[in-house]
């Protein structure tokens, strides 16, 4: 199945390489170029996975996790970031974050996030359809 | 009163079980109805001896005398069995009853810290609403004269950023009053473990703090919430991280047995004082000097590993460093 995938990250250079690696995989992904950008794209596209670069100017990444979190709760949030900001990371965490990487990100350990994060939403919305 | 519309009112007992359960597992006893028959005999076999040894009585003294020595010895062990089996089951329950007043305690304060917050949220936000207006109405004011505003202003930025400190402990609060329905899926918990230390690991460098891993590679698969059980270990890490002086040091280790899976995060800090051991878990509990914690972790990772339906102990002795052990069962 395919998984709607966006990447929020304001290095020009990392979206681009990541476009590749995902398409080389089958697997195209969208980007944005910032956190408000992001929202836009959401809300004209249902993602599963949105993986969100935690330092971006203007709208740093946990203002815009809060956002995503507030109108896509369904949808899953991997934080990524370049230095290893505890503070940042809790805080991520305790908002509702799926998971966390640290770049330079392993590709297949991405990968492999990005796949959990996708059962997590599948399992998540079958639980919300049985529910109501 | 408004309340946070998805807040479940906590139930009175146990959720985990029957207490009656609870109970058998705790001593390791089946119950008194499973052993009815046993008891049946406890209480009938000795006057049944008994009698037998009056009947005896009339043919030979001596079988008699044997026959009463048995008796007796039966009554005793059979009355040692039972004493020790009532004071085991009391213990138990005693054990339990605090467990269970400590775990309705942190129910009962988290409702009413999450409805105090609920409340209060409305009013700092008008705060917030007002003090912005004001620095505006200033700022206009500032224009037409030549009176200087600026410690007007200064105070004003003071009540915002003090709003803001509210603000933040208020929505902490909502988020972990917030019952989550866990989400199950097959985790890796020493990849879990991993990565959350690698996030601690450079700010345990600057403070000098070794994060030492005694993970097994063998380590079964958990089924539970994934970004739960993150937050925990991420929690509980940074929790020992604060706790540690300059060199300390902090020992992650994770076991398994056949029903649960253990995480240990050990930390040779400063240890909890035997007084603040039972207040650990509650909310707003802190001995950090005040506006340097909120005193809302612990209780959180009690709330979530109460939600994956494990359990989080600590062991601590001053001076010493404290031990936290989550325990998740390994089929929910």
């Amino acid at each position: 199945m395919d998984i709607n995938i966006l990447l929020v990250d304001d290095e020009a250079d990392f979206v681009e390489t990541m476009v590749k690696r995902f398409g080389i995989r089958k697997m195209p992904i969208d980007s944005a170029k910032s956190g408000q950008e992001a929202l836009t794209s959401l809300a004209a596209k249902d993602y599963d996975v949105i993986i969100l670069d935690v330092r971006m100017p203007g709208m740093d990444g946990l203002e815009t996790l809060k956002l995503i979190r507030a109108r896509a709760p369904l949808t899953e949030v991997i934080m990524l970031t370049g230095h290893a900001s505890l503070e940042a990371g809790m805080q991520g965490m305790n908002m509702g974050a799926y998971d966390y990487v640290l770049k330079p990100a392993d590709f297949d350990d991405l990968l492999d996030k990005v796949r959990k994060a996708f059962e997590r939403k599948q399992l998540n919305a079958k639980a919300r359809k049985q529910g109501a | 009163m408004p309340r946070p519309a998805n807040r479940a009112p906590e139930p009175a007992s146990d959720p985990h079980g029957d207490p009656k359960g609870i109970l058998a597992r705790a001593t390791g006893a089946r119950l008194w109805k499973d052993h009815s028959l046993l008891l049946w005999a406890h209480f009938l076999v000795p006057p049944v001896l008994a009698a037998l040894v009056v009947a005896a009585t009339f043919a030979t003294p001596i079988l008699a005398g044997i026959l009463a020595a048995i008796v007796l010895g039966i009554a005793a062990v059979s009355a040692r069995g039972l004493l020790s089996r009532l004071s085991q089951t009391e213990e138990a329950r005693l054990a339990l009853n605090t467990q269970l007043i400590q775990s309705q305690k942190l129910a009962a304060i988290g409702e009413l810290s999450a409805g105090i917050a609920h409340e209060i949220n409305n009013p700092i936000a008008i705060i917030a609403q007002e003090a912005e207006w004001a620095a505006h109405l200033i700022g206009e004011a500032e224009k037409g004269c030549s009176a200087d505003f600026a410690e007007v202003k200064d105070s004003l930025r003071e009540v915002r950023a003090q709003v803001d400190r509210c603000k933040n402990i208020t929505h902490k609060l909502l988020d972990f009053a917030r019952k989550r329905e866990p989400v199950l899926q097959d985790v890796d918990v020493v990849r879990i473990i991993e990565d959350m230390a690698r996030l601690v690991d450079k700010e345990a460098s600057y403070k000098n703090v070794t994060l030492v891993r005694s993970l097994p590679q063998d380590l079964p698969k958990l089924r539970t919430d994934a970004p739960l059980l993150r937050q925990v270990v991420l929690n509980l890490m940074t929790n020992a991280l604060h706790a540690v002086d300059t060199g300390g040091r902090i020992e992650v280790s994770a076991l398994a047995d056949d029903e649960a899976l253990e995480i240990c995060i050990k930390d040779n800090g400063c240890g909890i004082a035997p007084e603040n051991i039972d207040k650990i878990f509650n909310p707003f509990f802190t001995t950090k000097p005040p506006g340097q914690g909120t005193g809302l972790g612990l209780s959180m990772c009690h709330t979530l590993v109460d939600g994956m339906k494990g359990k989080i102990s600590v062991a601590s002795k001053p001076g010493q460093g404290a031990a936290f052990t989550v325990r998740l069962p390994r089929r929910v």
